[in-house]
């Protein structure tokens, strides 16, 4: 095709016609001939035009010839379509031969101009074989240039990779100083001033009226080297707390007194100061709750402190320095003093103020605690809403004392009179009787061995008032002998002594008192035990009084005396028993039984041998039995004639 | 007679009974201070024991927003010791009432209503005596800053029928007052006999209020005759 304007186009009708079919009786059917113009359209439709369309693209010089062809073709163009608008099928052909046509013309122009070397010439092109030919030097260096390049990227990226890393460790942090102080936040009241987060750790909003501003501040701990490992205890942040809270405090609580007797008060040591941190608490939660238990125990001396002085008592209370000293019973001191131990100092300074590792009352220093924390809320359930708008705040009852005119009686009454001290005292002089009663009962427990004595104590009491139930029995007669049963109410300043019977005696604090009274009480219940075991033995109770008002004075209490008579009335056996005389038991014989009868003038007929004889002492610690109520036992059955 | 319930203590409980306050004119040729320091004198003779101080007050406000052709009214708004968390406001021969001490702030706020007439306060001072059941208060009374009389309030404690211990009060003025005991105040008489009517903190103040108006009325007549 590449022929141009010379291609030869042979255009023959074919000699022959072609047979259609052939019937049976030998005559052909010819197909008849195309006519010319159908023979020339299906010859031009067998030519393949697009095998020669890849070299029209380099005609790009002769596009001012190609486009004068263009229009002379145009105008020839449009005179075929319209007067030959049958030549259709013979476009396709024209279309492709002016284009090839175009292409010659050009190749033709650039052929020409390369011939006349004015304008280009032609250079052999060095294809890859000769870039072999470069020197090794050549070759070295841009291989180094390459590898430096890729260095390059390389460590650009690793470059970026870290400071991402950095950023990212940069971001945890802070992330987790945010969730920490989110952390600090559901616990503590925190508040924004200027750049700095200060904290709250005073009990105003529990009711707190201690003036102490109670602030801490939230810092954020940054003096940690990035490259090293972070430490385990390592957090984010960091409180810093008012140095007069930091360390730790405790109100400490003890009853002192010249004569060691009341060593047992002070109960086992329950919490030693430093207590271990809890697993998994953060750091700055122990110290704000450290802080806050100082700040907590410094309100508690100070209120104690201000009652201490305003308070008038016979005995007035001493303040000194952290210490208030009060006399709850004469020769007896309480301390209550603030022990407030900053960190490094604890050890020089605790060591010259415990002379005694636990004489604390722990009780009452947990007492304390819990007082203040219900003043608190006394202070705060006044200011709890709903509450009248107009009304001054206060206790309910007293918003009436203005409209119903209260008098200042009325007042005074309303208002809470007994402040923390008191209360304090009045507990602390509880336990300390409480203690002493205790320690009477079993130390006469303890050094008298019949009648026995039995202390049945309550386990749960009062801060106030408690009680113990006092048996008296004799051993192997617990059954018989149940006369005697007390039970001691042990107040603040007294003890009461319910009997069985329903008498109420009361002892001071004194400790004598409650002993003198238990001794007698004690001498009263072996006669008792006689008058029982005579119910048991038969013999009848001619006389019974539990106050003798004969014989020789007891220093402490009355004697009590009993006479019995054995069932047929023979004998009869007087006991009188005393606190501190003891015991004296007389036989009566029958007049009969003895044989030197005094003479007398009187009694001379026989009748009157019925009648008592004399009294015998009995040699009573010379006789058997292991204790009273046996020995008189023994004597009874004596002294009993055998049927 | 109808006696207060003892307390727990044993003690009546100390609270308002029967009161009569009376004005005791100044001895002749003494002066006030003088005639006051008798009285004590004359008590504690008695065996009565000083028992702190008292004072009543009383201002004046005049209501100023009303209709036309009404004569405007006077409102008294008082206090006393005795009753430390209260406020009095009597309305001149009208209804009065007990209110907690905020009310001095509302009068405040009821500036256009009622007036305060700043120049008729007036306070009575002094002590206070106890005997026995009694309770004795001598007061000076003090308008603008001088004293321009004396006053005696007895109150006898356990009861609170005026009908029923009048008799009892009355001996027991005659006893440091000589002449000068008064009648039965007329805040008591005024109340129906034989029924169970107390006596309260508004009889007093109902009869210093009286006793002040007295006085007011004596230093206006003075000063005309001078």
């Amino acid at each position: 095709m590449s022929g141009g304007p010379a291609v030869r186009i042979s255009i023959e009708s074919s000699c022959e016609k072609q047979v259609q079919e052939v019937d049976f009786h030998g005559t052909e059917t010819y197909v008849p001939p195309l006519s010319m113009s159908q023979n020339l359209t299906k010859l031009a439709q067998r030519i393949d035009f697009s095998q020669g369309s890849d070299s029209e693209e380099d005609g790009g010089d002769g596009e001012p010839r190609d486009r004068e062809w263009v229009n002379q073709e145009t105008e020839e163009e449009e005179g075929t379509v319209k007067f030959q608008p049958s030549l259709w099928p013979w476009d396709s052909v024209r279309n492709n031969l002016r284009s090839s046509l175009a292409e010659m013309c050009v190749l033709h122009d650039v052929l020409s101009v390369v011939k006349g070397k004015n304008y280009m010439a032609l250079d052999p092109v060095s294809q890859d074989p000769t870039a072999g030919k470069t020197p090794q030097v050549f070759q070295l260096i841009s291989k180094k240039k390459s590898l430096a390049t890729a260095a390059q990227v390389l460590l650009k990226g690793a470059e970026k990779l870290s400071k991402s890393v950095t950023e990212n460790q940069e971001n945890r942090r802070q992330r987790d100083f945010n969730s920490e102080l989110l952390r600090l936040r559901s616990q503590w009241k925190l508040r924004k001033v200027g750049d700095k987060i200060l904290g709250d750790l005073s009990y105003r909003s529990a009711g707190s009226l201690f003036p102490h501003p109670g602030t801490f501040e939230v810092i954020k701990n940054t003096d940690i080297d990035l490259d090293r490992r972070i430490p385990e205890d390592y957090c984010p942040l960091d409180v810093q707390i008012p140095s007069d809270l930091e360390g730790s405090a405790y109100v400490k609580v003890s009853i002192q007194k010249q004569a060691p007797d009341i060593g047992d008060l002070g109960t086992v040591n329950l919490f030693r100061r430093p207590q271990k941190n809890k697993a998994g608490a953060q750091p700055w939660h122990v110290k704000l709750e450290a802080a806050q238990n100082v700040l907590l125990c410094k309100e508690i001396f100070a209120q104690l402190s201000r009652e201490a002085v305003q308070i008038k008592s016979q005995i007035p209370h001493i303040v000194v320095k952290n210490q208030i000293i009060s006399q709850p019973f004469p020769g007896l001191q309480l301390s209550i003093s603030l022990c407030h131990s900053t960190g490094e100092k604890k050890s020089s300074r605790a060591s010259p103020e415990k002379p005694k590792p636990d004489d604390h009352l722990y009780v009452l220093e947990h007492n304390l605690h819990q007082m203040m924390r219900e003043f608190h809320k006394q202070q705060l359930s006044s200011v709890v809403m709903p509450h009248p708008a107009t009304a001054p705040f206060g206790h309910k009852r007293l918003r009436l004392a203005g409209p119903m005119a209260y008098d200042k009686a009325e007042i005074s009454s309303l208002q809470q009179s007994e402040g923390l001290l008191e209360k304090i005292i009045k507990q602390a002089k509880h336990i300390f009787l409480r203690s002493r009663t205790a320690r009477t009962i079993d130390s006469l427990a303890s050094r008298i061995e019949d009648p026995q004595i039995q202390a049945h104590w309550s386990n749960i009491n009062d801060v106030y008032e408690s009680s113990v139930k006092v048996l008296i029995t004799s051993h192997g007669y617990e059954q018989i002998c149940k006369s005697i049963q007390l039970q001691l109410n042990i107040g603040v300043e007294q003890i009461r002594v319910v009997h069985r019977d329903g008498r109420v005696v009361t002892l001071s604090h004194q400790e004598q008192e409650l002993q003198d009274f238990l001794l007698s009480q004690m001498s009263q219940h072996q006669v008792h035990a006689v008058q029982q075991l005579a119910k048991v033995m038969g013999w009848h109770v001619l006389s019974f009084s539990n106050h003798v008002g004969l014989g020789p004075v007891e220093s402490i209490g009355n004697a009590s005396a009993i006479t019995v008579a054995s069932p047929n009335g023979e004998y009869a056996i007087s006991v009188r028993n005393g606190p501190e005389s003891g015991c004296k038991v007389l036989v009566q014989f029958p007049r009969s039984q003895i044989k030197e009868l005094p003479k007398s003038d009187v009694v001379q007929d026989a009748k009157w041998s019925q009648l008592r004889g004399p009294h015998k002492e009995v040699n009573w610690s010379k006789m058997e039995g292991r204790n009273f109520v046996y020995k008189m036992e023994l004597l009874m059955a004596a002294l009993t004639p055998c049927p | 007679m109808y006696l207060k319930p003892k307390d727990k203590t044993g003690e009546r409980k100390v609270s308002m009974g029967v009161t009569c306050v009376c004005q005791i004119p100044v001895t002749e040729g003494k002066s006030v201070q003088q005639t006051v320091d008798l009285l004590h004198k004359k008590l504690e003779q008695l065996g009565a024991v000083k028992q702190g101080s008292f004072c009543v007050d009383c201002e004046t406000y005049q209501s100023t927003g009303n209709a036309a052709g009404q004569p405007s009214k006077l409102l008294y708004v008082m206090h006393n010791s005795e009753v430390p968390l209260s406020c009095m406001a009597l309305f001149e021969g009208g209804p009065c009432l007990t209110a907690d001490t905020n009310f001095d702030v509302l009068m405040v706020k009821l500036k256009s209503h009622f007036q305060n007439a700043k120049g008729h306060k007036v306070e009575c001072r002094g002590s206070r005596y106890r005997y026995c059941d009694f309770l004795i208060k001598v007061g000076t009374v003090i308008m603008s800053s001088s004293a321009r009389g004396i006053s005696v309030e007895v109150e006898y404690c356990p009861c609170v029928v005026p009908g029923d211990c009048w008799n009892l009060v009355r001996e027991f003025m005659q006893s440091f007052l000589g002449n000068n005991v008064p009648e039965l105040p007329t805040v008591f008489a005024a109340k129906p006999e034989g029924l169970f009517a107390p006596a309260d903190c508004v009889d007093t103040m109902t009869q210093y209020l009286e006793l002040f108006n007295k006085l007011r009325k004596l230093q206006i007549t003075g000063s005309n005759v001078r």
